[in-house]
């Protein structure tokens, strides 16, 4: 046993130490190195956000669109409706009505759900230039947008607020907010031309409370209005009504908070936006 | 100073007959192939949504954290973690970069990363937390004094073998995870760009001096950093390690220390003189990757000067204590 040890020993040593000599001297550079990169870094000036991309050669260093193979690709992007808050089951109108047009025999594939809560027309205008969402709605050819209901209604918190919106602060901001959602329109035209794109119109979640029924459905109307004549004016794009579908049946497809759809008021919409897409290009891909 | 050769010597043979340098690397054959599955099983389940695009996950990660960020159920921390998280991401999107591509380079620096804080200590503590307590309750350490070698040669010799061992363990920590997830993931990756330089001021990221360095260089300054904190952590064990009698106190001690880190680094962030504790600073990569560090005001030249300043002192201990103490009854 004891020569055993005293004829590995020099070998043993020979390794480590020469091993844990080079470990060490990497891990060394290693670590000065990360001081230098850390403490003082250089900015590549060649990177950085390129956030209005509208150069071509922009564009041209995209992956190619997908290929046209009758697949339904569904996109959603907008406010806390596009996301489903409300639906118990998670889903919102964009995978009801996925799952609708799967039933139907289209091939369909959510790619993606953008909605952020409490997004107004401003911060989509800003979202629509960052480059991941220009990605998703290129990759997409039924986009299905939901927006302008926080600018009317500031996200439903009128309802607890002190001052509950009048006629005239309603009417007041539609000007402004539907030119944005012009702008808008056009941005998501231009992101991606070929797709079609689905606007859902605003119901009155305030129909049951009396002092703001009539300015509410006023306004609502009017905000459905322009952007009906804005979404005339373009082919492939759509407005999904939902004024009538809320109206009698608040206490049915509300969800809790009053201003939100539940699962069955996603339902109805999404029973729509399904229709919507039908009517559009009938039966294609479809193998019914 | 001739005789610390052989005194090393010695000590690396005795290190190289202990079982626990092999458990060790046991250990880690048998915890990373488990890891290397888990992220395989959630890497097939991602696929499944978004197509295999990349672009898509990426996208839906961030609209995720920003509708968090409007939650008032989610802590005023996480949100600052994630409003840094979604402009890095946002970043990589921009310039059509994926940074989790799946292979097995990306899986080793995403362990790596968070194996510094816990995983990689624990390691280190293993050889270093019975260094010289280990030879008191043998008694060996009897044979080692009545030696015509002065104490701190002994101790010195101990101390240098440690961190030879030290860079041994995390250069093969990232050998065999490399080796094992690239077997699952492919063994490319090294050229990948990374980015960092990442400055977190308040919430905002400054993106200035961003610069995308390739991965295998991200993964040499991030084993650097990693070595860095190994090594304190290997000194401060050692001193444990000379004050107390008992290899288990020693090793108990130092976990306290290092589990009490952990769980400081979560949920610490109001109390801002943890800043000056060793076991909060140990995150050392995340000052490559730009996270949110836990505490603000920390940054890598303050938490470089924290980590030293513990080593030296721990140093200082060790030797006044071992050179002074009686320790032979």
């Amino acid at each position: 046993m004891k020569r055993k040890t005293l004829d590995s020993a020099p070998w043993i040593w020979r390794t480590i130490s020469t091993v844990s000599v080079l470990a060490t001297l990497l891990l060394l550079f290693g670590f000065g190195y990360a001081i230098k990169d850390v403490i003082f870094p250089e900015g590549d000036p060649a990177l950085g956000t390129r956030q209005s991309s509208n150069t071509p050669a922009d564009e041209a260093s995209k992956p190619a669109a997908p290929v046209e193979d009758g697949k339904i690709r569904m996109a959603v992007i907008g406010d806390s409706l596009a996301r489903g808050t409300g639906d118990d089951e998670g889903l919102g109108f964009v995978r009801r009505a996925g799952n609708l047009l799967k039933e139907q025999g289209y091939d369909v594939q959510v790619l993606n759900n953008l909605g952020v809560n409490g997004l107004r027309t401003e911060a989509l205008l800003s979202k629509l230039d960052e480059q991941g969402v220009r990605y998703v709605l290129q990759q997409s050819n039924f986009i299905l947008l939901s927006i302008g209901a926080n600018d009317l209604f500031q996200g439903g918190q009128v309802l607890q607020g002190e001052d509950p919106p009048t006629a005239e602060t309603l009417a007041a901001a539609l000007p402004e907010t539907s030119k944005r959602l012009q702008e808008i329109l056009k941005k998501v035209k231009e992101i991606n031309p070929d797709a079609q794109i689905a606007y859902i119109g605003l119901y009155n979640p305030f129909g049951d409370v009396k002092e703001l029924e009539v300015p509410g459905n006023a306004v609502v109307a009017a905000w459905n209005d322009a952007a009906l004549q804005i979404l005339n004016q373009e082919d492939k794009m759509t407005l999904v009504p939902t004024f009538d579908l809320f109206e009698n049946h608040l206490g049915e497809y509300l969800s809790s908070d009053h201003f939100h759809p539940n699962g069955a008021g996603y339902e109805e919409i999404a029973v729509r936006i399904a229709q919507e897409y039908q009517a559009e290009t009938p039966a294609e891909g479809s193998t019914n | 100073m001739s005789k610390i050769m052989p005194l090393i010597r010695n000590e690396t043979i005795k290190m190289v007959k202990k079982k626990r340098l092999y458990i060790i690397f046991i250990v880690l054959a048998v915890l990373v192939p488990m890891f290397t599955y888990a992220q395989m099983k959630s890497a097939e389940n991602n696929r499944d949504k978004f197509g295999g695009d990349w672009r898509l996950e990426l996208q839906q990660a961030i609209t995720d954290n920003q509708n968090s960020l409007g939650s008032d159920r989610v802590p005023e921390e996480y949100k600052k973690y994630r409003t840094v998280y979604i402009q890095q991401m946002q970043y990589y999107l921009e310039n059509d970069v994926n940074p989790e591509e799946p292979n097995g380079v990306t899986f080793t620096r995403e362990f790596m990363n968070n194996a510094v804080g816990l995983f990689i200590p624990l390691l280190i503590m293993a050889i270093a937390s019975d260094l010289v307590s280990g030879e008191r309750t043998t008694g060996t350490i009897k044979m080692l004094l009545t030696r015509p070698v002065k104490r701190w040669k002994v101790l010195f010799s101990k101390l240098v073998t440690l961190i030879m061992f030290v860079s041994i363990i995390v250069v093969s920590a990232y050998i065999i995870c490399y080796v094992i997830s690239g077997a699952v993931f492919g063994y490319k990756g090294f050229g990948m760009p990374i980015f960092t330089g990442f400055k977190v001021v308040g919430t905002d990221v400054d993106l200035s001096a961003v610069h995308a360095v390739d991965q295998w260089l991200y993964l040499l300054m991030q084993a650097g950093l990693i070595w860095f904190v190994s090594v304190i952590v290997a000194i401060l064990a050692f001193m444990v390690s000379v004050l107390v009698r008992s290899t288990a106190a020693s090793i108990v001690i130092m976990m306290a220390a290092l589990i009490a880190g952990t769980i400081l680094t979560n949920m610490a962030a109001s109390w801002q003189s943890a800043k000056y504790l060793f076991m909060v600073n140990l995150e050392l990569p995340d000052y490559l990757s730009g996270g949110l560090p836990p505490i603000e005001g920390m940054n890598l030249g303050f938490s470089l000067i924290v980590l030293s300043v513990w080593g030296i002192a721990s140093l200082i201990v060790s030797f006044l204590v071992f050179t002074k103490r009686d320790i032979l009854n």
